[in-house]
């Protein structure tokens, strides 16, 4: 809102060379206004149309077969190619007004017809930048691009559509800027940031070169450079979902669902249009369920970048994003049943300024992994846990019965199943809890993520001598709940502790990384890289903070 | 309330209690749901005669019950409310049946704000609400007399600045 206004010139998108350039363009591009893709109108009005179709169908469906003439349909034809005109001209004329603009400021979004509303999205406050390919823009060759940044729910700015060649520049370009915001407030950092950040793609990429190379990198949406993490073949996502019984039970319920309306109206007054309002919910959800696991597992490749963790995934609808291991305030692993004997499982992680409205599938780092993938992915984005060996820790507490782990969890025989299933265990790096029965859960929290502490007893507690320790991180909480009270204060004093010294501004230098991360021995060159939690969302006075160093900097800028 | 003979409430002794003009500033601030729960009771009675309803009039028991505990209960409540400002955080304990202790550090907290409505402000009160990223450790801390508000205000404003922790 407060960038300044760019001079008005309506490219079609970023030229070529800022796509190839990443550390050197890092200061010499002019801010400049660009609308998106020309087809644009053409995608959104068509939604705007199908949604209007899709309500006057479900209102109207019996009647209108009912009274069908040639005629009438005929005017019908015509009066929705009317609504189909109006709906891509009305779209037209909002894509005229939609302008959008990369400053060094951050990246702004003007719209509107009457009223202009400008979004911006600040340069310190970006955390991820990722590119999304819905089936039916992808067939056009068209992406969006999503720019996350800090702040309450609906903190992200999408800009709709463009080419997939100019998303993947706008993406580096917007990066390179937030990137550099992070830079500079990390004054100390400055200098080894700055300098060698790129250099570990590129000559992978030219080595592998040739049609196979070219191919891949068209097949995986250009995820191609950087070490590789993960990488799921679709015998095993298939094999996944067929071993989640969890699932699978869901999914039979659905089936059965529409089966018995089925024949409950059959038996009673014929299959009528009326019918179809009953089932199709039911199909929609079962479509629903089915494609998300899809499209969150297929062609899923995680690779170990720069800017962090970068993920691909989708069938029909693909998408790319970035996750910097500075971002993960939460990790949880699962591990249904049958996935027990070739030893899979899933990791989700939870993160700051991260909606729910996209179907969460963003959040799963890894659909489904081997145990060395897991290793990796865990490595990557968690600081280490402490013990001797991590990873037997974890495979340990998917596999074994609660009651043979230890540590402290329910005791009473009030709590039936929670004394055989739930068990804490506070380690020198994070809080493990471990829970479930059909799919054994394991919730990782850093230690020096605790935000906070709530301890909750009520007249069951007291009866039992227990309580409950709800323990909070900025995405998510953690519960321990009915552990015996004296357990539980002990396990209070430590993590209150932890809560009121981890990741403090001044000991930066300390703060923990992952052991696999890039780069390990410089944390706060990792803290400034663009996955980092950002001060932008901290404290008022981390705006003070924030404003002070763009005043210190703003004599040196072009 | 003996303090020292009882076992310790969760949240320990120690607690600064919150001003006892909180009693009073509940009971004005509750008159209004008060005189609506006399008035469904008396309408409840009323209808029942009037139509013969003889369970009408068990019916009217219900808003009168709903009354009840705020009207036993609020001193003892007000008792139990407690803070404690620790070196590196900010306890508070609220509850007799459900107990709650939340523990916030200074350096987590994003805002704190002062508030203060019309009974409040005629009974010299206020109530100080924190948060921070987590609901886990939010809080709103009521029945603090204004200068101890304003002086707990600038206490995490301070601490938090010295103490600022990343997410």
């Amino acid at each position: 809102m407060n960038a300044p206004a760019g001079p008005e010139e309506a490219a079609n998108g970023p030229d070529g060379s800022d796509g190839s350039d990443r550390s050197g363009g890092r200061n010499d591009f002019a801010p400049t206004t660009r609308r998106t893709h020309p087809l644009t109108p053409l995608l959104t009005g068509w939604k705007i149309f199908a949604g209007v179709i899709a309500v006057i169908a479900a209102q109207n469906l019996t009647q209108l077969l009912e009274e069908f003439t040639v005629r009438r349909a005929l005017l019908g034809v015509g009066a929705l190619a009317v609504a189909l005109v109006l709906a891509v001209a009305f779209s037209a004329l909002a894509w005229w007004r939609t302008t959008y603009e990369i400053s060094e400021d951050g990246v702004t979004r003007r719209s509107g017809l009457v009223t202009r509303t400008g979004l911006t999205a600040p340069r310190e406050r970006i955390e991820s930048v990722s590119v999304q390919r819905p089936a039916v823009p992808r067939l056009l060759g068209l992406a969006k691009v999503r720019v996350e940044f800090a702040g309450g729910s609906d903190s992200f700015l999408d800009l709709a559509y463009v080419t997939s060649r100019d998303a993947e520049a706008i993406r580096t370009r917007i990066l390179s800027v937030a990137g550099q915001g992070k830079v500079r407030r990390v004054a100390s950092a400055a200098d080894a940031a700055a300098g060698g950040s790129e250099a570990p793609g590129s000559s992978d990429r030219a080595a592998r070169g040739g049609l196979r190379g070219d191919l891949e990198k068209v097949v995986l949406d250009g995820v191609t450079e950087g070490d590789l993490i993960a990488r799921i073949p679709t015998t095993r996502l298939l094999h996944a979902m067929l071993r989640d019984l969890g699932w699978l039970l869901g999914l039979l319920a659905g089936v059965l669902w529409i089966l018995v309306t089925v024949v409950v109206a059959w038996r009673t007054d014929g299959v009528g249009v009326g019918l179809l309002a009953v089932v199709l919910p039911a199909l929609l959800a079962i479509q629903q369920a089915v494609l998300r696991r899809i499209e969150g597992g297929w062609g899923f490749v995680s690779r170990d970048t720069d800017r962090g963790l970068r993920m691909r995934r989708g069938l029909f609808s693909t998408r790319t994003d970035n996750l910097g291991a500075g971002r993960v305030q939460e990790m949880r692993l699962r591990r249904p049943l049958l996935w027990r004997r070739p030893g899979w499982s899933d990791v989700r992680v939870s993160v700051a300024g991260l909606g729910d409205d996209d179907t969460s599938d963003a959040s799963k780092v890894l659909p489904v992994g081997t145990r060395e993938e897991v290793r990796r992915t865990l490595g990557h984005l968690l600081p280490p846990l402490g013990t001797d060996d991590d990873p037997q820790l974890l495979e340990r507490l998917l596999s074994v019965p609660a009651r043979d782990l230890g540590g402290i969890g329910p005791r009473h025989r009030i709590f039936v199943i929670g004394r055989r299933t739930r068990r804490a265990f506070l380690l020198p790096g994070a809080l493990v809890l471990r829970s479930g029965i059909i799919a054994p859960t394991v919730q990782i929290i850093p230690r020096e993520r605790i935000q906070g502490l709530t301890l909750t007893q009520g007249p069951v507690g007291r009866m039992t001598d227990s309580a409950t320790l709800s323990v909070g991180v900025a995405a998510a909480s953690a519960e321990l709940a009915g552990v015996p009270l004296a357990d539980l204060l002990d396990i209070e004093r430590e993590l209150r502790q932890d809560a009121g010294s981890g990741r403090r501004y001044r000991d930066r230098a300390s703060w923990a990384v992952p052991p696999l991360a890039p780069r390990a021995g410089s944390p706060t060159e990792r803290g400034g890289s663009v996955g980092a939690a950002p001060a932008g969302d901290r404290a008022p006075e981390a705006e003070t903070r924030q404003d002070r160093a763009d005043s210190h900097d703003a004599g040196g800028r072009p | 309330m003996d303090d020292t003979t009882r076992p310790p409430r969760l949240g320990g002794r120690g607690l600064t209690p919150v001003s006892p003009r909180l009693v009073p500033a509940r009971y004005v601030a509750s008159i209004p749901w008060w005189a609506l729960s006399v008035l469904l009771a008396i309408g409840c009675v009323v209808l029942g005669a009037w139509l013969g309803w003889w369970w009408m009039h068990l019916l009217a028991l219900v808003p009168i019950l709903w009354c009840l505990p705020g009207l036993l209960l609020t001193p003892r409540r007000v008792r139990a409310l407690g803070y404690r400002v620790g070196e590196e955080d900010l306890t508070f304990a609220q509850g007799l049946m459900f107990r709650s202790v939340t523990t916030t550090p200074y350096g987590r907290v994003q805002s704190v704000e002062i508030h203060e409505g019309p009974v409040e402000r005629r009974y010299g009160i206020a109530r100080l609400a924190y948060s921070t990223a987590s609901d886990d450790a939010d809080g709103t801390i009521p029945g603090l007399t204004r200068e101890e508000a304003e002086q707990l205000k600038e206490l995490l404003t301070r601490r938090g600045i010295e103490r600022m922790q990343s997410l």
